[in-house]
């Protein structure tokens, strides 16, 4: 039975993409994408109900398995290398080239390892990316298929693209649950490449200078993550002679010995994770339509990166490595966190914020105690759902007023209720209590306990964090408070949108029985017994004050409103006010953004600097 | 949660918006001495709480009714929280969130100084969060726990021993949450001025009530936080608590009000510094 | 007299505006929060926001350009309010009564409930008118009740 859910999971996406560029109607790409989601879904639910297990399912654990993973490890960088070289890119050539090395080596100094036990290892943590695979990944392909449609519209394509890219989005769903399952190393290296592909494929999509320019970018950060992987693995196949991902993590194994393939596979997971100071080809990725922003740069991909941090947790609990690790995620977190309060661009808002959270999610995995990784787990789950969430709000807002500008989405209460009270709710969902976000903030920090400075950078975070999205949700509900043109909806477009809502609300308010789910049984009776404890009565008394705050939301939407106060002039129209000799004066207003103290040209400089000798401490430190 | 926690808890719900009040109008009354005044009489702050909960007004946006009431319910219980001897980084954070919920409401009325004031009451929150945050954290390593009782009933030596230098970052936060001068930039407790009255420009009536009821619980949280510093008993923690409002009080007196941009680049990196560095040596200790 | 009857009375905020005055009245009114005067005693507050005021207090000459700020002002005050009109200018328009932009004392635009003469007004003066027109607000909610 677990054979027939890993295969649904793994290949259903990869075969119905490639029915989608095969049959290239609209109508049959609507119905496989629905189904997919569905599937997913079942997929989900029959691993979840049977974790924690092992599997063996042949189709990757066979012999012909094992080949193709290790065919991949050649052809991924290959075609990199063709790419870099058509476009005369440097950087691409050059990982490229090293992760052809890295391969060539592995292949001909390498002894066959071990045989592992079980192909497919399934417990809490990559029971999360699955699910966030099914929830999220599905909805937004949903979510996709009008915007798709619109977006091609816009741009006046004669043969439509679509095929095609379904066939990588979709593809990308099952490559990353694929990763979340596997337990041998070079199958999960196979698909951590396989998602580094779509995301270069998908990020160029558009084919626009920007476009090629942010994919190549992507490419080589994440190419050169690739060889930090790849050497991480040949280092441990080396040293050990086990590719068994669950036999690598055991602590025993590495007391005494260099941690510096821990290192290797945590800076690798880093740089997919966009931390700094590879935080760049995340902020370019968001060129690429608003469906791959969220799908592959905010919820799922990049997880990517912390499921490899956290995986290799219970290693990295209470050593330097972890403590510099810990150390970078927090760095990481608090300036990304500065550089988001500092943006305009609602894209690069979101983009900043989901850097920094996966900073937190890092520290977590540091820090390493099960505490730690419970909480870790469940800023994965909330993040992805949330973030996922405000993705598609700006999407659609984006589409509706032709502007990401924050400044430009004011008001937008008016114009576009549905989505812009959804995305006040991702916003206030990211920052406040009781929701996951600020549940897991919460338990990371308490789990910080030893380190003082982790602390500190987490305070300051937090702090630019919650001033970050009340902003952005104060600027959605500010403005104009007329009835504008009603935005164009579509049940394609408001179903994924409001089951995202609900997921979103629901993981939150979840969050801290998941995180007594995920952890051990002594461990979580001292964390309810301590902390948690609390929880229930908070979410009676959010209840209630829902309840009374609808109650008048109710009363005072039923009586007209009175007029601004404008230093006494009165107003004719909406934002203006009548001035001398009866003239209409329009208002206008705009955020304060602080660039001299949070702006992009400085900030990013100094602190990529920092961030980049936290990483280098990280393998140096390893290394000595 | 057994029977006595659950009546401390009542006790928190219901004294502390009236020891807010109180101290209120301890304050109105201590500045009009302070100004050789005679003053108001002490209950003043809730007879203007009577007055406004009968008006009659339209509110200036339909949000305003239902932030203000999440901004109440936020701030009781955050004391609640306290009272009830919870985590204070969690009574903490739902006291953020109150105050989220009131800039929230600002931003979404129609006057442009409510929206001016909303944009500064950011500025102050990120200013001065960090910065309590980092107090309450050294109070919980130097007690060894982030519960308000470990915090209470910590030592027979009181924490301000060693924690000295989390005093003017204490007293930052205290002149920020109090919106006293040189930090009462998005809202002055004085009306006339030149962002009228800044976030609360466009609450009135019942809704600007409830707000002032929500501020009095605010207060009372920050204040009592304060009294940890000397938790050796009730009495002492209540003459901490007194001598940092009558500090506050008189800071506000004698200062003029300083730029958002002051705050920001100068005084709040400044108290978190120190704040930091006391951490730091409680932990090398 | 319930609690929050009472507290009507024992609670005005004032909002101050100067319709066209010379100053001097308006420097009266100021007085009033003084230390000399301190108005605080009667829990008044000198506010700037109509929608926080109780009691609105005029001084100056209404012109046909102030006239509209002037009503605007008072419909954005919530109720119940009072309206206290100060100096000769703000009953009748007093020496500028004549003047060509002039349309006169300010219950020309919005009901008046105290009168204040003089030129300038005294503080004093001006402080009894606060209690007078809190005594008529006393007077229309014990007759309301
Ligand atoms: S009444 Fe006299 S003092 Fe008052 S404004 Fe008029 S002219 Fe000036």
């Amino acid at each position: 039975m677990f054979d027939a859910y890993i295969g649904v999971l793994v290949l259903w996406p990869l075969v119905a993409g490639l029915l989608c560029l095969v049959l290239r109607s609209p109508g049959v790409r609507s119905t496989l994408v629905l189904a997919t989601g569905a599937i997913l879904a079942i997929g989900a639910l029959g691993v979840a109900s049977q974790v924690p297990f092992t599997a063996n399912p042949g189709f990757l654990s066979s012999e012909t398995a094992l080949k193709v993973a290790e065919g991949a490890a050649f052809v991924f960088p290959a075609y990199f290398l063709l790419r870099g070289l058509m476009e005369k890119h440097l950087l691409v050539i050059v990982f490229a080239c090293l992760q052809l090395v890295l391969a060539v080596v592995g292949m001909l100094n390498m002894p066959e390892p071990q045989a592992i036990a079980s192909a497919v290892v399934c417990d809490g943590l990559s029971l999360a990316l699955v699910l966030i695979v099914a929830i999220a990944g599905s909805l937004i392909c949903i979510y996709a298929l009008p915007y798709m449609k619109r977006h091609e519209e816009h741009l006046h394509l004669k043969t439509s693209r679509q095929p095609g890219f379904f066939l990588v989005l979709l593809a990308f769903l099952g490559f990353m649950n694929g990763m979340a399952l596997s337990n041998d190393l070079r199958m999960f290296e196979a698909f951590f490449e396989a998602t580094t592909l779509c995301s270069f494929l998908l990020i160029g999509h558009d084919n626009t200078p920007e476009a090629r320019k942010s994919a190549f970018r992507a490419l080589w950060m994440n190419a050169l993550g690739g060889v930090m992987l790849h050497s991480g693995i040949l280092l441990i196949e080396k040293q050990f002679g086990i590719v068994d991902i669950h036999a690598i993590i055991n602590p025993a194994l590495w007391t005494g010995v260099s941690m510096l393939p821990i290192a290797l596979l945590a800076v690798a997971g880093c740089v997919k994770a966009a931390q700094m100071p590879f935080q760049g080809w995340l902020l370019g990725a968001m060129v690429a339509p608003t469906p791959v922003s969220a799908l592959l740069h905010s919820s799922t991909m990049v997880k990517a990166g912390v499921f490899l941090c956290l995986r290799l947790s219970p290693v990295l609990q209470s050593t330097n490595t972890g403590r510099i690790l810990a150390l970078a995620g927090a760095f990481t977190f608090f300036a990304t966190a500065a550089l988001a309060l500092g943006q305009s661009n609602a894209k690069k808002i979101l983009a900043y914020s989901t850097v920094s959270n996966l900073g937190l999610i890092i520290v977590c995995a540091g820090i390493g105690t099960p505490i730690a990784v419970a909480a870790g787990v469940v800023l994965m789950l909330v993040h992805a759902a949330t973030k996922g969430l405000l993705f598609l709000c700006v999407g659609d807002m984006e589409q509706t007023i032709g502007s990401r500008d924050l400044e430009d989405l004011r008001g937008m209460i008016a114009k576009s209720p549905v989505t812009a009270l959804a995305a006040c709710a991702g916003a206030i969902g990211m920052v406040l209590p009781p929701l996951g976000m600020l549940v897991g903030k919460w338990a990371t920090l308490e789990a910080a306990q030893a380190d003082p400075v982790i602390m500190v950078f987490i305070a300051l975070g937090s702090a630019l964090a919650v001033v970050c999205w009340v902003r952005f949700a104060g600027t959605l509900m500010s403005g104009k408070s007329i009835e504008g043109p009603h935005a164009h909806t579509s049940a394609l477009t408001n179903m994924p949108l409001l089951t995202m809502l609900a997921s979103a609300i629901g993981l939150g308010m979840a969050a801290p029985w998941i995180n007594a789910l995920l952890l051990p049984d002594a461990d979580a009776a001292s964390a309810l017994a301590g902390g948690w404890g609390v929880m229930p009565p908070l979410f009676v008394v959010a209840m209630l004050a829902w309840i009374i705050g609808m109650k008048v939301l109710g009363r005072q939407s039923s009586v007209p409103l009175a007029s601004p106060y404008m230093a006494g002039l009165p107003s004719a129209e909406p934002n203006s006010f009548v001035g001398a000799l009866g003239k209409s004066w329009v208002l206008t207003e705009g955020n304060e953004y602080a660039t001299e103290l949070f702006g992009e040209a400085k900030l990013t400089k100094l602190a990529g600097v920092l961030a980049g000798a936290f990483l280098l401490a990280l393998v140096g430190g390893a290394f000595i | 949660m057994n029977l006595t926690t659950f009546y401390l808890a009542v006790a928190g719900l219901i004294l502390a918006p009236l020891l807010g009040g109180l101290a209120a109008g301890v304050d109105r009354v201590v500045t009009a001495r302070l100004q050789s005044r005679m003053g108001p009489p002490l209950l003043q702050p809730f007879y203007d709480v009577g007055k406004l909960m009968s008006k009659v007004i339209a509110p200036a946006s339909q949000w305003q009714g239902l932030f203000v009431r999440w901004a109440l319910v936020a701030s009781l219980a955050s004391d609640v929280l306290l009272a009830a001897g919870g985590d204070v980084l969690m009574c903490f954070f739902i006291q953020a969130a109150s105050a989220c919920f009131v800039t929230l409401g600002a931003f979404s009325g129609s006057s442009p100084y409510s929206k001016l004031g909303a944009q500064r009451e950011l500025f102050q929150m990120l200013s001065y969060e960090p910065v309590f945050l980092v107090c309450v954290l050294c109070m919980a390593k130097a007690s060894g726990g982030f519960d308000a009782y470990s915090m209470m009933g910590a030592s027979a030596q009181p924490l301000l021993f060693k924690m000295p230098l989390i005093i003017p970052g204490l007293v930052f936060v205290l002149l920020i949450k109090m919106r006293k001068s040189p930090f009462d930039l998005s809202a002055c407790h004085h009306g006339h001025q030149e962002l009228v009255r800044g976030v609360y420009t466009d609450y009135a009536g019942r809704d600007f009530a409830l707000l002032e009821i929500a501020h009095w619980a605010d207060v009372v949280v920050i204040l009592w936080i304060c009294s940890f510093l000397w938790a050796t008993g009730p009495l002492q923690m209540l003459v901490v608590a007194l001598i940092a409002l009558f500090v506050v009080i008189l800071i506000d007196n004698i200062s003029a009000r300083l730029t958002w941009r002051h705050m920001v680049k100068v005084a709040a990196p400044v108290a978190l510094l120190l704040a930091t560095v006391n951490l730091l040596w409680l932990y090398l200790e | 007299m319930s609690f929050l009857k009472k507290s009507q009375i024992k609670s005005p905020w004032l909002m101050h505006f100067d319709c066209g005055s010379c100053n001097g009245c308006d420097i009266e009114t100021l007085a009033c929060l003084t230390p000399v005067y301190d108005v605080e005693r009667f829990g008044i507050i000198n506010v700037g926001n109509p929608r926080h005021a109780d009691v609105l207090i005029v001084t100056g000459t209404v012109n046909p350009r102030n006239a509209v700020v002037l009503k605007n002002l008072y419909d954005q005050m919530p109720t119940p309010k009072l309206v206290i009109a100060v100096g000769a200018c703000g009953c009748t328009g007093g020496v500028f009564r004549e003047a060509p932009n002039v349309l006169g004392g300010v219950d020309k635009v919005i009901p008046v409930d105290v009168y204040v003469p003089g030129c300038p007004a005294k503080p004093e003066a001006i402080m009894d008118a606060v209690v007078t027109g809190l005594g008529k607000l006393k007077g229309i909610l014990e007759g309301s009740k």
